[in-house]
């Protein structure tokens, strides 16, 4: 399912549809959610004319601080086991619509630094965008999104990871879409050559059929959740509390006990 | 006289979609299916009908009804109400409101300050609302932003979204030069009609092709499902006819 591709520890996601799907943006999305279990910590702008109120973004955060640290208070809270709310934005032609780029940029990073934002939500449809830098503008949300789902063609779409470590992942996948499921398929090397653009590195070879390979290198769509869903000892960064340096002497220290700056009469 | 082309684009019924979108494409005229939703509203007891009239002024409209059947002056004051801005700018010049912004407002919001006080005074009164705006091309032609035209749009289909029974039919001509204009409109509804020309060429038999998108509402999570019809037209005096396509050819 893409769900299980979509719903990772990645924060900021972004979906460029080039079909022309955006009046089902947020089904979509919230379709994608629900099946991981996540239907309902969703938060969402209101669409519309209220985005031409600076107060709607705001509020936005602020309600997601405040419910994030009720349920907090809340131990009978399921949501208590995770942290903050997935946030859907509106479609990216609707944002341009009212806001400037760098509002936009700027309401982004601050999603993205929030405790209490699990995941960013964010959709954009090429054919909708008329803004005259709408090119820019979608390669600034590529280069802030740390998932990039492409939908390319009615069979297939690319998925672009990049894990906190440093790693980038460029997977084509191909996918069978009913009105309810949204089944995906990793796709094999020279399988479907006439859809696929040149810009994009294929990185899912048949490993199976080439005997000249050791290791098994390639990952099924569930090994591929389970490592996005690890959090590696050097990715802990939450963990650590002021910098303190906590020392054990050692039974061969050689401390000196008289003060060396005596003589400076500080 | 136009009960065909309103049963082709599925528009006859008394309960229309909260948007329309009509598209034309250039070198093509599409202002007859404005006439004709025009007279069907006009024909229903106690619907409202609200013209904004930008392609042409009222007395257009008037005419082009009376060649259709109908007198829309009868209904001129009671169930329909005529925003004419092209008549209020060749009586008033440069001094018009819709040129020179007044109380800092655009263009674009001051058509909408007007249609909500329009539909705030008659909606009430009515049991459907339709509002037509003929067409979106001369806002942009008068010095408006696309985004401006943009905001216009997602204002009117807030409006169709907070009444019931309340109906916006827009129309674009030149789209093939504003496709991305066209395509975020057709995203506001639900009912796309393109008005296009005959790829082969001039025919004397049949002015266009009327190509015809409905996004169907019980569209599902992941795909929406859409039906698209196509039809020829022939715009006549007092009439438009409608083709099935392959029913008409050149007999040699």
């Amino acid at each position: 399912m893409l769900s299980n591709l979509i719903v990772t520890n990645q924060k900021v996601v972004l979906i460029i549809d080039q079909l022309n799907r955006d009046r089902i943006a947020l089904k979509f999305i919230t379709s994608l959610l629900s099946e991981q279990g996540e239907g309902n910590d969703i938060k969402a702008l209101p669409i519309g004319t209220q985005l031409k109120h600076v107060a709607s973004f705001e509020a936005l955060l602020r309600d997601c601080a405040n419910n994030a640290n009720n349920q907090q208070t809340n131990p009978t809270d399921p949501i208590t086991t995770k942290t903050g709310y997935n946030v859907i934005l509106p479609t990216l032609a609707d944002l341009l619509c009212y806001q400037t780029p760098a509002f936009i940029f700027d309401y982004l990073n601050k999603l993205r630094q929030s405790e209490h934002v699990r995941r960013v939500f964010l959709w954009a449809s090429p054919m909708h965008l008329q803004h005259p830098d709408a090119d820019y503008i979608l390669a600034g949300c590529e280069y802030l999104a740390e998932l990039v789902l492409r939908l390319e063609t009615d069979s297939t779409l690319s998925l672009i990871s990049r894990k906190p470590g440093g790693g980038v992942t460029n997977k084509r996948y191909k996918c069978q879409v009913s009105k309810t499921e949204f089944q995906v398929k990793p796709l094999t090397e020279g399988a479907d050559t006439t859809t696929s653009p040149a810009t994009t590195i294929q990185e899912t070879p048949d490993n199976a059929s080439d005997p000249g390979r050791t290791f098994k290198i390639e990952l099924d769509e569930d090994e591929v959740v389970a490592r996005n869903a690890l959090t590696l000892p050097y990715e802990r960064t939450s963990e650590a509390e002021d910098g303190n340096i906590i020392y054990t002497p050692d039974a061969n220290d050689d401390f000196d006990e008289e003060d060396p700056d005596e003589d400076l009469l500080i | 006289m136009a009960a065909s082309v309103l049963l082709a684009c599925g528009l006859n019924e008394q309960k229309l979609p909260g948007f329309v979108h009509i598209s034309e494409e250039s070198n093509v005229d599409g202002s007859f299916l404005i006439s004709c939703i025009l007279g069907q509203r006009l024909r229903i007891s106690n619907a409202g009908t609200l013209l904004v009239c930008l392609q042409n002024h009222y007395q257009h409209y008037f005419n082009a009804g009376m060649r259709l059947g109908y007198n829309s002056n009868i209904f001129l004051g009671k169930t329909f109400n005529v925003i004419d801005v092209l008549s209020d700018m060749a009586r008033h010049g440069l001094s018009s409101k819709w040129l020179r912004s007044p109380d800092g407002l655009t263009l674009t919001e001051q058509l909408v300050k007007d249609i909500r006080e329009q539909l705030e005074k008659n909606y009430p009164n009515r049991s459907s609302y339709t509002i037509l705006i003929d067409n979106l091309s001369i806002l942009i032609n008068l010095g408006a932003s696309k985004q401006q035209v943009q905001q216009f749009c997602l204002d009117l289909a807030d409006l169709a979204k907070a009444h019931d029974n309340l109906t916006v039919i827009t129309k674009l001509s030149n789209s093939d030069i504003h496709p991305l204009t066209d395509n975020i409109f057709f995203k506001l509804g639900n009912v796309r009609i393109q008005v296009l020309r005959l790829k082969s060429g001039v025919f004397r038999e049949v002015d266009g092709k009327l190509l015809i998108e409905r996004v169907l509402d019980d569209e599902g999570s992941y795909s929406c499902e859409q039906t698209r019809k196509e039809v020829l037209y022939k715009v006549n005096d007092r009439n438009v006819k409608i083709f099935n396509l392959f029913l008409i050819g050149v007999k040699v």
